[in-house]
């Protein structure tokens, strides 16, 4: 394969975009959780450093940064070191195969003398276009719980040993109704390419010859269920309330985390937050038609792309603010009881729903 | 000439971290290395243009069967392993049979592979694995079901076992009042 000087650059420029977003999903984050949270409970906030607290972030930074880090002389120093880095890496790699935009042509420049993308060359808002894409989002988060577990192990501390065999436990059981759910849109699409799940949702579903409903698949009949079972265990496998059992501060003083401090505490507070972000892109990817715009077609051009792309982060924001909200307002399960809805509501149901998809299909009404 | 580079610097992290899990004292350790094992033999395969099977052998031994490895070596707390009561006639017959495995196999991989690629590139993609599993292996892979299904059931059986031999097994150790809860009787 001819490697071509701006295809590299291209590819360059796609993840320097996505790496800057799911970084900047922290910060901004971090603030809007915070304000988030007071509005719910009716109070103010941190409303002190800059406008509306907008630069507490950046304080809350500073400080992680003076912090003295502290390594427990009992703790495995290795693997003590090692872990906030095991949980940033899928964080951070696996927003890769989610595609954020609507692919188009970028014709052929003349710049500074030199011919640049000869004869048109087509632009995939995606980092990597694979043909196995939501695979490997479902690699790289069984990867994370490495990063919890060999944390809450490697402090000796017996506290975080209960965060990290709860969180270990909690994943692999939230991973499997997570990948079901998953299943049935996939079905639908016909593909595990990413790219092709949003293409499928782009059209209309036509009720009554009259009402045209956005084919996105949470509006099908089909596949409403196994929606709300992906976005509820991504809540679990995310470790966000009413699922946040590897933390439970009233419990566990501060789960697999109790231990660290400084910036390898500050990581794993960042990996938190960046996995929330991917999980709400690919709950958008998956269910909630991708970057595609309602009772708009995108043209494929350049202003399709950026107005499309505007469509997912607007769809992200949305979904991001659910977590928020839904952190606010349900209290923490009792851990039996999350095991019996992993298990034994939502396993079940996600399997029948993957049955329902089948016959839709070939009824087909899909 | 990348793909050498790529090929070269995973094989050597999965042949070291493959010495790693043997050789070293920890447990924990041990198991963390045979997930980077794992991971860089999942390269391997994106290197022979099989990125389904690539991500399966991440989510199914990395992700899925080393986090239970992991777990349970947790539990049990290994953190100072006593060197076992080993005989030498153990070990003799240990280092032997390594050794005629790693002959037997070094042996037919040099007689047999081909150091060449295959006349028609065969991808290894999901579609085609799901035909083949579903068409011309579909018997191998019902009986592989079934041996699972096996398993389960038994392990279910076993952790439900009461020390008591000659009581039947029963659901009910759980409920026995007198302090003998289920977690004693599965040690």
């Amino acid at each position: 394969m001819a490697f071509d000087v701006t295809d590299i650059a291209l590819s360059i420029l796609k993840i320097a975009i996505v790496l800057s977003a799911v970084l900047s999903v922290t910060p901004i984050w971090v603030w809007v959780e915070r304000r988030g949270s007071a509005l719910i409970q009716d109070r103010l906030g941190p409303n002190r450093v800059g406008p509306f607290g907008l630069i507490q972030p950046l304080a809350d930074a500073l400080k992680f940064l003076l912090k003295e880090d502290i390594i427990p002389t009992q703790a495995h120093k290795w693997l003590y070191t090692l872990a906030p880095a095991f949980g940033l890496l899928p964080a951070l790699t696996t927003i890769a195969v989610v595609p954020w935009g609507r692919s188009f042509v970028i014709p052929q420049m003349q710049i500074a003398g030199y011919t640049l993308f000869a004869g048109g060359r087509l632009f995939e808002p995606i980092v990597a276009d694979l043909n196995v894409g939501i695979l490997v989002i479902f690699a790289l988060a069984s990867l994370s719980v490495y990063g919890v577990t060999i944390a809450g192990w490697s402090s000796s501390n017996k506290y975080s040993m209960f965060g990290a065999i709860r969180a270990s436990a909690q994943m692999i059981s939230y991973e499997l109704s997570l990948a079901l759910a998953a299943v049935s849109a996939l079905l639908a699409a016909g593909s595990l390419r990413l790219t092709d799940v949003v293409w499928m949702q782009t059209g209309y579903f036509v009720l009554f010859d009259t009402i045209k409903i956005p084919a996105w698949n949470i509006f099908s009949p089909a596949m409403w269920l196994s929606a709300i079972i992906f976005t509820v265990s991504g809540f679990a496998e995310t470790n966000r309330l009413p699922f946040d059992f590897a933390e439970a501060d009233a419990e566990l003083v501060a789960g697999y985390h109790t231990e660290y401090s400084s910036m390898k505490f500050a990581l794993f507070f960042m990996a938190e937050y960046m996995a929330m972000g991917t999980m709400a892109a690919v709950i958008v990817t998956l269910f909630l038609g991708g970057w595609d715009i309602p009772y708009y077609n995108e043209p494929a051009s350049f202003l399709g792309f950026v107005l499309s792309a505007l469509a997912f982060v607007a769809k992200v924001t949305v979904m991001l603010f659910v977590f928020v909200w839904v952190r606010w307002t349900i209290p923490r399960l009792k851990y039996d009881i999350l095991m019996r809805l992993g298990w034994k509501v939502f396993l079940p149901l996600a399997v029948l729903n993957i049955v329902l998809v089948a016959l839709f299909i070939g009824k087909g009404w899909i | 000439m990348f793909e050498y580079l790529i090929f070269f610097v995973f094989a050597a992290i999965a042949i070291i971290f493959a010495l790693v899990v043997v050789l070293h004292r920890n447990a924990v350790v041990g198991a963390l290395s045979l997930v980077v094992s794992f991971f860089s033999l999942a390269v391997m395969y994106v290197l022979l243009d099989a990125p389904f099977l690539a991500a399966l052998q991440v989510i199914v031994y990395a992700g899925a069967i080393m986090v239970l490895f992991l777990f349970v070596i947790m539990l049990l707390n290994l953190q100072h392993v006593q060197e076992a009561n080993t005989r030498p006639v153990q070990k003799f017959l240990g280092y032997t049979s390594a050794a005629a495995f790693l002959i037997t196999i070094v042996y037919y991989i040099l007689k047999y592979a081909a150091f060449t690629a295959p006349a028609s590139p065969f991808r290894a993609d999901a579609h085609q694995i799901g035909v083949s599993l579903f068409e011309a292996y579909v018997f191998p892979f019902e009986m592989v079901s079934i041996l699972l299904l096996a398993a389960i059931v038994g392990a279910m059986l076993l952790s439900n076992r009461s020390i008591d031999t000659s009581e039947s097994i029963s659901t009910e150790v759980m409920e026995q009042p007198d302090g003998e809860s289920g977690a004693e009787v599965t040690r």
